[in-house]
């Protein structure tokens, strides 16, 4: 079988496996046994991106006022703030950006350049990364208390989003002038925010 | 993160939360609306790529749920059920705009760059290892329309080839052939992005 042959049907065997004849191929084929390497290693990756983006806040006004208009709601929402958010979430609000500004001032000061200054690698890690640091710890500690599945939950969001931030940082730290690799690094940052925030209100 | 389905921070339940939706609770309309905007955003997010048309098509799913929540009997479950209806919600929004049809030819003759792979050296360059999310998400972001809709169908979603194509109007085969070539041209932007950081330094 030549690699033409093979890389023809590869779309049709590629996740179920072939016959005798294309699996013989892709052992003794370098190149082929490459190309499905890479191909399976993407879709692995594929699985693992978690959806890590809110829609903006007009989204819910713009349903509320359908649902009201469509007769679909039978009370009011609750009070809210001028921010959008029902009043008891506004300090955690407070709290979970303050969160935000500490953990991006501390990474985006270790690693800003201009063109006045050489290029230097920063090799302290931001303390939102890596396994679970001492806030991590904390808000799992204030999670203990609950039901298993929702422990899990959080210790499991807690992994995802630290993966994220690693990924993100990493990008920006090869190219501080990246503004897509910060603006997605400040919103992994949210995202552990908006956890911590969650995680203190469950274990009041 | 993952949503914590099971209890919500006022202590009721998603199970709680869709019966009294479907009675017309606002409040529990705003809880579902919080555990499960985010994934039905980035499903929008990634099939459209745009970050309006994508939070139009969010509120269009959410509230063809709640006219239909009375209809949700249990059979599956509820995240399931609204992802249905959002992928629907999508794919009906992309048609009217003209969604590129999956040519049967396309998998009959595959075009000249379709031709063997034959990098010679290539074990040097296998992509494991080297990939990071944001440089995967860009990649995605990147592709044709056809191509990203498949993909992120299939690989980012779950959804099989038999139920792409139902949804899709196209073959199996289709189904198949436009997702490998989506990984193909996703290997080939992330070996770029690679060369080019590796050039940087």
């Amino acid at each position: 079988m030549t690699c033409a042959e093979f890389q023809r049907v590869l779309p049709y065997i590629i996740d179920a496996g072939g016959d005798a004849g294309q699996e013989q191929h892709l052992r003794e084929c370098a190149v082929c046994a490459d190309l499905v390497a890479d191909l399976r290693y993407i879709a692995d990756q594929a699985k693992l991106l978690v959806p890590m983006e809110d829609p903006s806040p007009r989204v819910w006004e713009g349903l509320q006022k359908s649902l009201e208009r469509e007769g679909l709601v039978k009370s009011a929402p609750a009070r809210r703030s001028l921010l959008g958010l029902p009043l008891r979430d506004l300090g955690w609000v407070a709290a979970g950006a303050a969160v935000v500004v500490l953990l991006a001032g501390i990474f985006f000061t270790r690693n800003t350049t201009s063109a006045d200054q050489p290029k230097t690698t920063v090799a302290m890690e931001s303390p939102a990364t890596g396994p679970a640091n001492a806030e991590d710890q904390q808000i799992l500690d204030t999670v203990a208390q609950l039901s298993p599945d929702v422990r899990d939950s959080y210790r499991q969001g807690l992994r995802d989003v630290n993966t994220y931030i690693q990924d993100a940082e990493r990008s920006v730290k090869e190219d501080p002038n990246d503004q897509g690799a910060r603006q997605l690094l400040m919103q992994a940052y949210q995202q552990k925010a908006m956890l911590y925030q969650m995680a203190t209100r469950s274990g009041e | 993160m993952t949503q914590a389905k099971k209890i919500l921070a006022s202590g009721i339940t998603e199970a709680e939360a869709i019966d009294r939706a479907k009675g017309g609770d606002a409040e529990a309309f705003e809880m579902l609306y919080g555990l499960h905007k985010r994934r039905v955003y980035s499903l929008c997010l990634r099939m459209t790529g745009n970050t309006a048309e994508a939070e139009d098509l969010t509120q269009e799913a959410f509230l063809q749920l709640y006219r239909k929540i009375a209809t949700f009997r249990g059979e599956s479950a509820f995240s399931t059920w609204l992802h249905r209806l959002a992928v629907n919600v999508v794919l009906m929004h992309l048609r009217k705009k003209g969604l590129p049809e999956i040519s049967l030819d396309e998998a009959l003759e595959p075009a000249q760059e379709d031709g063997p792979k034959k990098d010679i050296g290539a074990r040097d360059n296998v992509l494991a290892g080297s990939i990071d999310r944001v440089n995967l998400e860009r990649a995605i972001e990147s592709l044709p329309p056809g191509y990203r809709i498949i993909f992120v169908l299939h690989d980012i979603e779950g959804y099989e080839h038999n139920e792409i194509a139902e949804m899709m109007g196209c073959s199996i085969g289709n189904s198949k052939s436009q997702l490998h070539k989506a990984r193909m041209k996703l290997r080939d932007l992330l070996k770029v992005s690679r060369a080019e950081k590796a050039a940087k330094r």
